[in-house]
């Protein structure tokens, strides 16, 4: 909120007579870069994904990107209602999705598909309720609040599981699920899907979700206005850990193995995409098509740099840069228009 | 750990006291087990060793799991106290546990190195402070060798080198290409098996080519996906072969492959592990051959070897206790000796 | 400061007790010093090996403080800079690098200038093209690790100068290591910066409101590229250190400095939007967070156990918050009066 007042005055204190000038030729075009910019380089990226890289346009290929992009997706869709609220990311998404996984697979083995079901879901619950009890109504700090969830998550899980990788019979539900597909589509990147369409009405179309965006812009007069601010971030959290669940089972289902550690940076990938779509982390601004987009395009980055045989480490470069380059455009088209 | 030790001692000695009373009293019974309890009670009696074991894995990965159970028990057979601490492969986080660990004056320490590299200050920490110490799973380089009073455990570059031999025996004279799916980035494990994989294929079978290689953070998930996406990239028409680095990995090679509807067993695939997901792949023929490790053997000897440094038995020698590196394929997949364990 | 003056005129009327009271209030520490003292009396009395080794201690505090300690001085600006987790760990990497070539003292200046050019990029798309930090500083995170990795072509770097790396590690000072000594340095540095200096005190106005600070003549962008440099030198000296202590670079280093630190900064009481918070109270967070993690790890409690214990504390440490539990009284205040007016209906 401050950076962009103070924008705003740089922008009227270097050009005070153009600051209600209509914004025209290549200034037009920096803004429209900024707000569906994501839109032009993912499609640029497919372009030319299509053009050099062998491979890249195959039926199989786009299978396998779909198998990419569902888990760390489902989960970054569910984490742009933490994000909105302006209470940066949720950590604990690390735990979540592999105590879900281990949950489903685990539990299913012992006992059925229902009950592992039903187990994970209330594990999900209490996720979402103790880290939104403690930053909507305790004003915790999220970073630190899903951080130590995320200690505690972990910790139980391995305590009471063993802490062994687990896997399913191969001719169980689970693999069955993982393993097929509605034409190209795998039913993982149906769930993608859904869950998007699901979300997206939620924050565009319910109470809800009109609270959630208007939290995000201005906490205080949300709070004025007699809005229980509490019950929104509470229901933030839990829309986050019902999506890391759902990611956790999708990617548990894809290999039909489970481990603790089998989330690990899912918290800061799923930032990343959820940045790249271009949703503000100061809150307010953001939607769940633009997370989506967002995940297309780290999915397809990485999928592409695997392609092209380039090692590790380079591909850790380019996917930071590009990061920084995508908001790049964002804020210098923001500044444009704020001209 | 201690705390819960300490109120176990008691109760232990309480119950060996009893063992003997009626171990006395029902001697014509059963003379001989109640013998070799009472034998086990004093011995640890008389001898107890605080020995701090300091790993880098634990709960948190497959191998940690089924290794800790194993050593935690032949601790408690052997009267030992163990502090065991996880680093997560952290060099700066298990350096300090070091640093903690020579503070507390164990009877000695155990060290699995989170980064190879990075252990020469702590075993001269624990050098200085007259504290033995044991090195357990992955070996030192061979200038630290002589700070240390023994090894136990796989030999990491020779698994890489046993899995390499296996792919050379099945491939024959064919030229071959193969992909390589490795570890997780800058692991100390992941490279000697990379190193010992191609330095032999390099050797032994140069008709076998790699066309690329990957990581995968040792988990199957991750190997399916980049797997899928390598042999995209190479054209499956092109590939004869993959050689993982771990049996989840090979598991999600082969995943991918069926995943395109082709049968995994027409492929040259091998694998270091012999796990729970690789040994039935092996049995199936879908895994050409694998490599044992045993990780039982390796937490259960981890404190056999301290246990006998404290105790004297081992020489002045630098002790050597090596897994030996099992192949496991079609022949012998269903023995019992190598029945997995992790 | 005008809130300053409101507030010391209110406090002349209420005599030396009340003048105390808003101290205290003003405070931003007052959090980390409770969980401090909790801390070190539990852990005296069950493990006095905490303090009778305290220089292992001083060490573990060092370690995860160090980092933290830089990043304060952005997070008094409101800024956060998430690329000191690859900033420790490439700078590691250059210094071995350059070390072998030449020799420690060059690799160390190459490591701490390459530490200059990454605070300048963090601060040039932060000031200048006007990025949020938590944005491009991720974006650096990712690319920074990738440097690290193609730089030591994904391998543990082995500092060539064992004996060199061998003597850092030693006492120096009494017991004390260098590691323990820089710590300290660089936190009375800090602390003098911030308190004392006119540059270091704007930090917490630019914090507090940027419009205000920039109307009031601050040079706000000028501040936050000597707010980055702070945060990347100090966490490239950690990972200088922790190469040089180590005898060795891992790319991958740092894997668990980014959230200790920030864990650290945070119970210490300072405020992620800026404007509230101090060094002392990160040096507090620090001191906390580390007797702790060595008092378990000497307990040989299971892992597991530890770490659920550890993630228990910090949420009770910040959900204990006088302003957290403010909060929560207001909004049980709320649903009685809501009940009583239900009642009254």
């Amino acid at each position: 909120m401050a950076k962009e007042s103070l924008t705003q005055a740089m922008a009227i204190a270097k050009s005070p007579d153009e600051a209600k000038r209509e914004v025209k030729g290549s200034a037009a075009f920096v803004v429209f870069m900024a707000d569906k910019g994501i839109f032009v380089f993912t499609a640029i990226l497919i372009a030319a994904s299509m053009t050099f890289v062998d491979g890249f346009a195959s039926l199989q290929n786009l299978t396998d990107l779909f198998h990419r992009a569902a888990p760390i997706g489902i989960v970054a869709l569910g984490m742009t209602f933490v994000v909105i609220t302006g209470n940066y990311l949720d950590l604990s998404v690390v735990a979540q999705a592999a105590a879900a996984g281990v949950i489903l697979i685990a539990v299913s083995n012992a006992t059925n598909l229902a009950t592992a079901f039903a187990v994970a879901f209330v594990v999900a619950i209490m996720f979402g309720l103790v880290n939104g009890i403690a930053v909507g109504y305790f004003k915790a700090n999220a970073v630190i609040v899903t951080l130590a969830t995320t200690y505690m998550g972990l910790g139980l899980l391995r305590l009471l599981s063993g802490g062994s990788q687990v896997f399913g019979p191969s001719d169980g539900p689970i693999a069955t699920f993982g393993t097929s597909k509605l034409g190209p589509f795998p039913y993982s990147a149906v769930v993608l899907v859904v869950v998007a369409i699901v979300l997206t009405f939620v924050l565009s179309k319910t109470n809800f979700g009109f609270m959630v965006r208007s939290f995000g812009v201005n906490e205080k007069s949300t709070r004025l206005s007699g809005t229980n601010t509490g019950f929104i971030v509470v229901g933030a959290f839990l829309v986050t850990s019902m999506a890391a669940m759902v990611g956790g089972f999708v990617l548990a289902a894809f290999s039909n193995t489970a481990v603790s550690n089998m989330a690990t940076g899912f918290d800061f990938q799923a930032l990343a995409a959820i940045i790249v779509g271009g949703t503000s982390v100061f809150g307010g601004k953001g939607s769940i098509p633009r997370t989506l987009l967002g995940v297309v395009f780290v999915s397809i980055l990485s999928n592409v740099l695997v392609l092209s045989q380039i090692s590790y480490g380079w591909q850790q470069v380019a996917i930071g840069s590009l990061i920084v380059f995508a908001v790049t455009v964002d804020a210098l088209g923001r500044r444009v228009g704020k001209k | 750990m201690r705390k819960s030790r300490l109120v176990l001692a008691p109760a232990a000695l309480l119950s060996a006291a009893a063992l003997v009373l009626t171990g006395c009293a029902t001697e014509a019974e059963e003379p001989a087990s109640t013998g070799s309890t009472t034998e086990a009670a004093t011995e640890a009696e008389a001898e107890t060793f605080n020995v701090y074991a300091l790993l880098p894995q634990g709960t948190d990965q497959a191998y940690g799991t089924t290794y800790l159970p194993p050593m935690e028990a032949a601790a408690a057979e052997l009267g030992i106290n163990l502090t065991i601490t996880n680093s997560q492969y952290d060099a700066d986080k298990q350096a300090s546990e070091c640093e903690i660990a020579v503070a507390a004056q164990p009877d000695g320490i155990i060290l699995w190195p989170a980064v190879g590299d990075a252990v020469r200050p702590c075993l001269e920490a624990a050098a200085a402070a007259g504290i033995p110490v044991t090195v357990t799973n992955s070996d030192l380089f061979d200038a630290d060798k002589e700070l240390s009073a023994g090894f136990s455990g796989p030999d990491t570059y020779g698994q890489g080198v046993a899995s390499a031999e296996i792919m050379c025996e099945i491939v024959g004279d064919a030229e071959v290409s193969i992909i390589q799916l490795n570890g997780s980035i800058g692991n100390s494990t992941a490279i000697d098996r990379d190193n010992g994989f191609t330095d032999t294929v390099a050797a032994n079978c140069p008709n076998v080519t790699i066309l690329d290689e990957q990581n995968t953070d040792w988990t199957k998930a991750t190997a399916q996906q980049v797997a899928s996406e390598m042999i995209t990239a190479q054209g499956l028409e092109n590939i004869d072969g993959i050689y993982a680095a771990d049996d989840s990995i090979a598991a999600g090679a082969i995943a991918a492959l069926e995943a395109r509807g082709v049968d995994a067993a027409d492929y040259f695939i091998t694998g270091i592990g012999n796990t729970f997901m690789g040994n039935p792949l092996v049995a199936e023929g879908k895994l050409d051959g694998t490599v044992f490790q045993s990780s039982s053997w390796d937490g259960g000897n981890a404190v056999r070897l301290m246990h006998s440094v404290l105790t004297g038995a081992a020489g002045p020698d630098r002790e050597l206790l090596l897994m030996p590196s099992v192949k496991v394929t079609l022949d012998n997949a269903t023995d019992p000796s190598v029945a997995p364990e992790w | 400061m005008s809130n300053q003056s409101v507030i010391k005129m209110g406090s002349e009327s209420k005599g030396p007790l009340g003048k105390l009271r808003v101290t205290l209030a003003r405070r931003t520490e007052g959090r980390a010093v409770g969980l401090f003292l909790i801390i070190a009396t539990v852990v005296t009395l069950t493990q006095p090996l905490v303090f009778t080794a305290y220089q292992v201690t001083l060490g573990r505090i060092a370690l995860i403080g160090l980092v933290a300690l830089g990043l304060t001085a952005v997070i008094l600006m409101g800024e956060l800079d998430l690329s000191v987790a690859s900033t420790l760990a490439v700078s590691g990497v250059i210094m071995t690098v350059v070390a072998n070539e030449t020799n420690v003292l060059i690799g160390v200046l190459a490591a701490l200038a390459a530490s200059v050019v990454i605070s300048l990029v963090n601060a040039f798309f932060v000031a200048i093209v006007g990025i949020n930090s938590f944005i491009a500083t991720l974006g650096m995170l990712f690319a920074l690790r990738g440097f690290a990795l193609v730089l030591s072509d994904e391998q543990p770097v082995k500092l060539a100068n064992t004996d060199f790396g061998i003597a850092f590690g030693q006492p120096i000072l009494g017991p004390l290591t260098p590691r323990i000594l820089i710590f300290f340095a660089i936190f009375i540095l800090l602390q003098i910066f911030v308190s004392r200096v006119r540059v270091g005190r704007e930090f917490l106005a630019v914090g507090g409101n940027r419009q205000a600070a920039y109307d009031a003549g601050i040079p706000v962008k000028r501040r936050i590229f000597t707010g980055f440099i702070i945060s990347g030198g100090v966490a490239a000296l950690a990972g200088v250190i922790n190469a040089l202590e180590r005898t060795a670079a891992d790319p991958t280093a740092g894997s668990t400095v980014l959230l200790a630190s920030f864990a650290a900064a945070i119970i210490g009481g300072n405020y992620l939007k800026g404007g509230k918070g101090s060094i002392v109270g990160t040096l507090i967070g620090a001191a906390s967070l580390g007797m702790l993690q060595v008092a378990l790890t000497i307990s040989g409690v299971q892992v597991p156990v530890q770490e659920i214990f550890i993630g228990g504390i910090l949420l009770i440490a910040v959900i204990t918050d006088p302003s957290s539990l403010r909060a929560v009284w207001g909004s049980i205040n709320t649903v009685i009066q809501g009940l009583k007016n239900s009642r009254a209906k």
